[in-house]
């Protein structure tokens, strides 16, 4: 309960961050000085109502009003957070958007959906075949039908895949 | 009638043999999307943006048409069939749906809701095509001022009235606001909030903050809260129709249908608020209210019909004024803007041929998903159990695939999971993200309105309030915020008393 509202503090303090920033940012938007409304009115208005909801969350969460977590046909409101899986699932995609320019699009998509599923519970050895199947259907899919082509990698010349 | 001439061309493009599969791919998709938790229709549309690029607008646009409506019926089929609370805006079908598959009347509920969808959709569509074009004709003689109004109107009543925290709905339309803020500013060619990133300067991709929020957003927080174990999807028993079935079922359908068309038409709701006036008018009226919470088949035909008629009411505003009332519909009028086709006025004079092809696909696209979700049901109940670490890998990878494919660049994917852990974190403090993409979208709007208002005024901002249509529409606003001052009040103090 106690880290649920340090972390709605520190949405609140983000957000209100934010405002901050966009106020003062705005300060620094040229504008020339006619009576025109310039690049600089709409961001202060909006930067206004960041630090205002910000504080205002974090007033909320003083006074004993936490926000209400999203409900879900597949979130089970009884467990404690899984941290440990989003974790994981952030380290995927980051792995998926470094490998895409180094091995290609296939080897990027092979790793993106193995990993997630595996990290949500699949078996390994059915969950490997499944992601690299996926991974080539799509490739030769934008390749030959869309007309896009995703960055091969090392398939590279390769008839079907590399587009 | 000249509106009747129109519709029958449309029906004539409509009806050709590409657009009809085009509208079935629609609307095959988009009960797909409504029946598996996780995704909705306006990822799935956001999703499908960039690959439909190389379509023609009038193809794609009929293809997210029938995302639109397909996934309002799938949802339905979620909520009464498996075990736990589904989509929001059809809550109140599982509170009498899921009771009634229980009961072993799981083919009335599935009936029900897809002959109601199916009527209300109808009927619906045929009020669009008549309002559409007169409203339009109005639309045109509105300034900028009364734009502003409009998107104000808006804006506070997407993110204020509904959900239960305005604070928080208010905070995410202020950062959609903010993202929409970012690149170079269209009026002066200022570059605003891009920290000298050369990617920020053209402004981040409607697509990626879309994909952002609702996939990867999404997947990372089911993943964080997974429910292990089987999937526990109701048998579907009982018989489809009887005489009972019709005689209970007809009358709710129509006054969810007209409960909920004008809920969706005026920029105050969606489909939340009138599937639960419509739930609350059907047990009122009903001869054994003793029935509801307990599988009472009105309990879901109102509610259903009413969800699908707000969601056909939500064109109203989005093809005649260029106003999204809801997430969904805000990245259509993205899709819109991506062929550069501005939805308002001048849609039905500059775009007839193509907004009459869409609204006769509309019609279309209801036959389809009635056939769709009554006959075929048993086909969603196998998508409906698909295991769930594969269906989030693959929303995750589509996610990706579909931010990678607007501009072929990893740094759009850098911002998609900046954005996606936003997303995460919004949805754990109860943030809703549906105002944070209509920010995102009516934003950049409102700014250009706002402006053009102030030049033509050379700077008086009372020209902001003094035309008599947003004089009406602001007056409109603090009734309606009066109102729901006075709703919270009383619930509290109703609460108290428990």
């Amino acid at each position: 309960m106690i880290s649920e509202k340090v972390e709605e503090y520190a949405f609140g303090g983000l957000v209100a961050a934010i405002g901050v920033f966009t106020l003062v940012d705005a300060t620094t938007i040229a504008a020339r000085a006619d009576n025109a409304v310039g690049p600089r009115a709409f961001p202060y208005a909006v930067g206004a109502l960041l630090v205002a909801t910000g504080l205002a969350a974090i007033i909320a969460t003083a006074r004993g009003k936490l926000g209400q977590a999203e409900e879900g046909e597949d979130v089970d409101a009884d467990v404690r957070t899984d941290w440990v899986t989003v974790g994981k699932l952030v380290a995927v995609l980051v792995a998926h958007l470094v490998l895409i320019d180094i091995a290609g699009w296939p080897v990027a998509a092979t790793v993106l959906f193995f990993g997630a599923a595996w990290t949500l519970g699949a078996v390994w050895w059915r969950a490997l075949p499944i992601a690299v199947v996926l991974a080539l259907v799509v490739q030769v899919v934008f390749a030959s039908g869309l007309g896009l082509s995703l960055p091969a990698g090392i398939f590279e010349g390769v008839p079907f895949l590399d587009g | 009638m000249d509106s009747i001439t129109a519709l029958l061309e449309g029906f004539a493009t409509a009806a050709q043999p590409t657009y009809l599969l085009y509208a079935l791919l629609g609307v095959t998709l988009g009960t797909a999307v409504g029946v598996l938790p996780g995704i909705g229709p306006a990822m799935t549309v956001a999703l499908l943006l960039p690959l439909t690029y190389t379509l023609d607008p009038t193809a794609a646009l009929i293809i997210f048409a029938g995302i639109y409506y397909g996934g309002m019926y799938g949802g339905s089929t979620t909520s009464i069939l498996l075990n736990t609370p589904g989509e929001s805006a059809s809550i109140v079908t599982a509170l009498e749906g899921n009771k009634m598959a229980r009961a072993g009347k799981g083919a009335a509920a599935l009936a029900t809701a897809a002959i109601g969808s199916f009527v209300a959709g109808t009927i619906a569509t045929v009020l669009l095509t008549l309002l559409a074009p007169t409203i339009a004709d109005i639309a045109v003689t509105l300034g900028p001022a009364d734009y502003v109004a409009l998107m104000v109107v808006a804006f506070t009543t997407v993110a204020a009235l509904l959900g239960s925290s305005p604070v928080r709905g208010l905070a995410s339309l202020g950062l959609g606001l903010f993202i929409g803020l970012i690149g170079t500013d269209t009026l002066s060619g200022q570059q605003r909030f891009t920290l000298g990133v050369s990617t920020l300067a053209d402004g981040i991709d409607v697509v990626v903050v879309a994909v952002g929020v609702f996939a990867v957003g999404e997947a990372l927080y089911v993943a964080s809260r997974l429910r292990h174990g089987p999937i526990e999807v109701i048998p579907i028993g009982g018989k489809w129709m009887n005489r009972e079935f019709w005689s209970r079922s007809w009358k709710p359908w129509l006054r969810g249908t007209f409960i909920g068309f004008p809920i969706g038409t005026v920029p105050a709701g969606g489909a939340d608020v009138s599937t639960f006036l419509s739930y609350a008018a059907e047990k009122k009226l009903s001869k054994k209210p003793e029935e509801f919470g307990h599988g009472a088949i009105e309990g879901v035909a109102g509610p259903e019909a009413a969800n699908n008629a707000a969601a056909a009411g939500v064109l109203v505003p989005l093809l005649t004024l260029g106003l999204p009332t809801s997430a969904t519909a805000a990245v259509i009028v993205a899709a819109f803007q991506s062929y550069g086709i501005q939805p308002g006025p001048l849609l039905f004079t500059n775009n007839s041929a193509m907004v009459w092809a869409l609204i006769a696909s509309l019609y279309i696209g209801n036959v389809m998903l009635l056939v769709l979700n009554l006959p075929l049901v048993k086909m969603w109940v196998k998508v409906l159990q698909i295991p769930r670490p594969y269906l989030y890998a693959g929303i995750l990878l589509f996610a990706a695939l579909g931010t990678y494919a607007v501009n072929f660049v990893v740094d759009d994917l850098i911002v998609l999971l900046i954005i996606g852990v936003a997303g995460f974190f919004m949805r754990r403090h109860g943030y809703p993200v549906a105002p944070l993409v209509v920010g995102l979208i009516l934003g950049p709007m409102a700014e250009e309105q706002v402006r053009r208002t102030l030049q033509i005024s050379e700077g008086s901002l009372s020209a902001l309030v003094t035309s008599p249509f947003a004089a009406v529409a602001y007056s409109v606003l603090a009734v309606l915020l009066a109102v729901a001052v006075v709703v919270r009040v009383r619930r509290k103090k109703a609460k108290v008393l428990v």
